[in-house]
């Protein structure tokens, strides 16, 4: 049995010390209370190792300067991002400094001069490391391998040395800039605080935009079902906010829904592109993160997506997986599912001739010719469905290609697309002339 | 209780854990009370040659509400990532104006079983699945997964008939259990072939028959290959023959039900007086349907070639720009009972390097009539840079009859080479 971590500390001094507070001398205190945690929010950034923490207690003020110390040993936690400010009455009430005590590592003191009596919400932001997430996707196709139920998950991770209880989980899908790493920055303990006022690094502004929010939007409450994954923009960003409330252990990590779509049509397009995909077809499930794939609500973040089919037994066949990309709102998803041994790709170079030769130099040597290549393309299909083909291939240096049906990609890949009908072992045939030596003159494919 | 060695472990997980996730201090005891249900089935999926994936289902009750179910695993590879939880038939009501728009399936319907997450706690092979019922159920669940070290692999067994015109191919899949858990009776698919439902035994090998093909023909090959061919000690210009079954597999071979996987072939021959002799063996590589695998089995010493080139002239052609004028000579003698066909494979490329030096460029071949003793039939273009020559030779004569050696020429320009 593990012990849940509780390393932030949060110490209202009382009185008998205030004198004391213009000097920050906490090994005196001596007379505490310990202001629960009423709700936490984490905002998890998956572009880089950084969680803004946002977490509300009530302390108990007295008029004059309060001292509010606050310690967090043995976790990951930036200290030049731990800032504090009243929720409420902030006209009466006003931070008057931050120490940071040389003799006590991860901790530090307010001093808040308060103007009323009583008890007052506060919140405390700070950066941490060691909290992460992750998103991945789990695909299953029909028999038939035209529809498929395709269903979003996001996994938390928290090894940040302190656990957050109920709290709302807030996940950004975006890049930011940091210009020190928040891992760094705790490790290598107290620095000195930029001045009030004075400006944050750019990286810190921006993650300051992209933790934005509402009281509003401090919900703490108990999910009794799937917490549903509520997606919002905000600038180039995208935040999942977890509805409820989620305690992850430290060292723990969790696994919720974050979609499921049902019914999601989808293509399949094999490909052969051996200098990308290897000598073989590849088989691609294609379709697009659009409603009309019952998709499209939020993109989709960089994750791994493991791919089933139902076999029709009773049973699945796993397909494959691999690590995909971030995908835009209406933007193609291509799914690799690997090789498919019915579905068979032959290519032959049937002839090569030399012609159109130049001569230079004394005595005269060759410097420049053409070469005539020949080539048969054929392929097989075994299964019972069309299968779509699409071919494509790198020719380099200055070539002249003629074919039916060729079409250029690039300036030095031709490709073919075809549908192959079921049992049906397609050929075709093309030709190609390579100017070489002197002849070269491009380098690029032209298509006669 | 279940059956396996307890290495996994299904374990859904009462009361005393409900404050799991929930944030107090002891919840995270991982106290278990357990009731363990039995494997009802299991599934071991081999279709895939990189990674096999289980599937077994489990009936477990869920109380209503929240249910936590702990799955564990240990000296077992689960690839933790892959797990899955579903629920086989799953119970289902009509959606209410209450449920939210996510949870109502296309068909309008509202599944009452709910996965509302998975916990993975430090240190341990386990997960915790926090499961919502709107009322209790005994719930057929199916728990799948990818588990390392559960291999297969594909074995042949050959039985040539005496006279080596057909043979039986058996294709048998071997299954290896060292992933450290048993299965008890299971099913066990590799996507071809037979469906096999088998006991998998902790640390056991099984192979079983997948498939028989009966009757298949047999193409016996004799290739004499200069270049990749074994040398014979002390004779420069020969190289071994090359002896190979070779299989199609296609319908009209009594095959091309599917491909054929990499796997050792074994062959057998049967001796004629009811026993079999071993022949040889090799890897048969992996052979789509209606493409031919080629078993390499060993030297036909009885059947000798010997290569020379008696003729290499350069013909200008204009400035540096020449033809090379080659003659290759074969002489062949079958010492053999049996006449045979003979392919002398020669690769054009490492012809053209080996007398007008190494180039980039591909040669460009032209086989000239005149001076070649082979007919256009038994000249076969393979490629560009492959040529073979199919010679059928006559069985050596019975008695005392002197094996009359054979010389085939092929006369053949090596054009617009500098």
């Amino acid at each position: 049995m593990k012990t849940p971590r509780k390393a932030l500390r949060f110490v209202l001094v009382v009185s008998a010390l205030l004198a004391l507070a213009a000097t920050a001398q906490a090994r005196n205190i001596d007379l505490t209370t310990v202001p629960p945690r009423e709700s936490v929010q984490l905002t998890i950034y998956n572009s880089e190792d950084l969680t803004l923490v946002r977490e509300t207690r009530s302390l108990s003020l007295k008029k004059g300067t309060n001292s509010i110390q606050y310690s967090w040993a043995d976790t990951l936690i930036d200290p030049t991002s731990v800032e504090i400010r009243p929720l409420e009455k902030d006209d009466q009430i006003e931070v008057l400094d931050t120490t940071y005590p040389g003799d006590k590592p991860q901790h530090c003191i307010w001093n808040i001069e308060s103007k009323i009596e009583g008890q007052v919400r506060f919140q405390v932001t700070y950066f941490t490391s060691g909290i992460s997430w992750s998103a991945d996707y789990v695909l299953i196709t029909e028999p038939a391998e035209t529809e498929m139920s395709f269903d979003g998950y996001v996994q938390i991770y928290n090894n940040s040395g302190e656990e957050y209880e109920n709290a709302q989980v807030r996940l950004v899908v975006g890049v930011v800039n940091l210009v020190e790493k928040i891992q760094e920055l705790a490790r290598r303990g107290i620095i000195p605080m930029p001045a009030p006022g004075a400006p944050v690094s750019k990286g810190l502004r921006m993650r300051a935009m992209g933790g934005a929010v509402t009281e509003a939007e401090f919900k703490d409450e108990l999910a009794e079902r799937a917490p549903e994954i509520v997606k919002e923009g905000l600038s180039e960003y995208f935040i999942y906010t977890i509805e409820g409330a989620q305690t992850i252990p430290n060292q723990w990590s969790k696994r919720l829904v974050s979609f499921r779509a049902r019914q999601v049509k989808f293509d399949i397009l094999y490909r052969l592109r051996p200098h990308q995909y290897g000598d073989r077809p590849v088989r691609f499930f294609m379709l697009k993160n659009d409603e009309e794939h019952k998709l499209g609500t939020t993109p989709l973040p960089d994750g791994l997506v493991r791919t089933f089919r139902d076999n029709g037994r009773d049973g699945l066949c796993f397909l494959g997986q691999q690590q995909t990309k971030y995908v835009p709102i209406k933007e193609d998803i291509e799914l690799n599912v690997g090789l498919d041994d019915e579905v068979v790709q032959e290519l032959t170079c049937t002839s090569v001739l030399r012609q159109n030769f130049t001569f230079d130099h004394t005595p005269p040597v060759v410097v420049g010719w053409d070469e005539v290549y020949s080539w048969k393309e054929e392929i097989r299909n075994y299964k019972d469905k069309t299968v779509r083909m699409e071919v494509r291939h790198q020719i380099p240096g200055d070539i002249e290609l003629e074919a039916e049906a060729a079409r250029l990609h690039d300036y030095h890949t031709v490709e073919f697309t075809f549908d192959v009908k079921p049992r049906e072992k397609f050929a075709w045939h093309y030709e190609y002339t390579q100017h070489q030596g002197s002849n070269a003159k491009q380098d690029r494919i032209r298509l006669k | 209780m279940m059956k396996s060695t307890g290495r996994i472990a299904f374990v859904p997980v009462v009361c005393a854990v409900l404050l799991l996730l929930g944030g107090s201090q002891v919840a995270y005891a991982r106290i278990k009370l357990t009731t363990l249900p039995v494997r009802e089935r299991v599934e071991i999926q081999l279709d895939n040659p990189n990674a096999t994936l289980v599937e077994e289902e489990r009936i477990v009750t869920l109380l209503e509400g929240t249910n936590h179910i702990d799955f564990s695993w240990s000296n077992t590879a689960i690839d933790k990532g892959t797990i899955l939880f579903r629920v086989v038939d799953m119970p289902v009501r009509a959606k209410t104006k209450d449920d939210h728009p996510s949870v109502v399936r296309p068909d309008g319907n509202v599944e009452m079983i709910q996965v509302i997450n998975v916990a993975y706690p430090p240190g341990e092979n386990a997960l915790v699945w926090e499961v919502f019922a709107e009322k209790p159920f005994a719930a057929r669940v199916r728990i799948s997964y990818l588990i390392q070290n559960l291999r297969r692999s594909f074995d042949y067994r050959a039985v040539a008939e005496h006279d080596e015109s057909t043979l039986v191919l058996r294709k048998y899949i071997r299954l290896d259990n060292f992933s450290g858990e048993e299965f008890g009776a299971s099913g066990i698919w590799a996507g071809f072939g037979n469906y096999f439902h088998r006991e998998v035994g902790m640390n056991e090998a099984k192979q079983m028959l997948s498939w028989k093909f009966q009757d298949v023909p047999i193409k016996k090959t004799y290739t004499f290959d200069w270049w990749t061919g074994q040398q014979v000690p002390d004779e420069p210009e020969q190289r071994y023959v090359e002896m190979r079954y070779v299989l199609t597999n296609d319908k009209q071979h009594n095959m091309g039900e599917f491909p054929l996987q990499f796997g050792k072939v074994r062959i057998f021959q049967k001796d004629g007086r009811g026993g079999e002799a071993f022949i040889g063996e090799d890897w048969g590589q992996f052979t789509p349907i209606d493409d031919e695998m080629e078993l390499y089995l060993g030297l036909a010493r009885d059947v000798v070639v010997k290569r020379k080139i008696s003729q290499n002239l350069r013909e200008r052609v204009q400035h540096n720009l020449h033809h090379q004028d080659v003659v290759l000579q074969y002489t062949i003698e079958n010492f053999k009972t049996d006449p045979v066909v003979l392919d002398i494979r020669e690769d054009v490329w490492r012809l053209r390097d080996e007398l007008c030096g190494g180039k980039d460029r591909a040669p460009e071949l032209e086989i000239v009539r005149e001076g070649t003793s082979l007919g256009a039939d038994q000249i076969e273009r393979k490629d560009s840079r492959t040529v073979e020559f199919h010679i059928p030779l006559e069985a050596a004569p019975k008695g005392e009859g002197k094996v009359e050696p054979l010389v085939a020429t092929v006369h053949l320009y090596l054009r617009n080479e500098w």
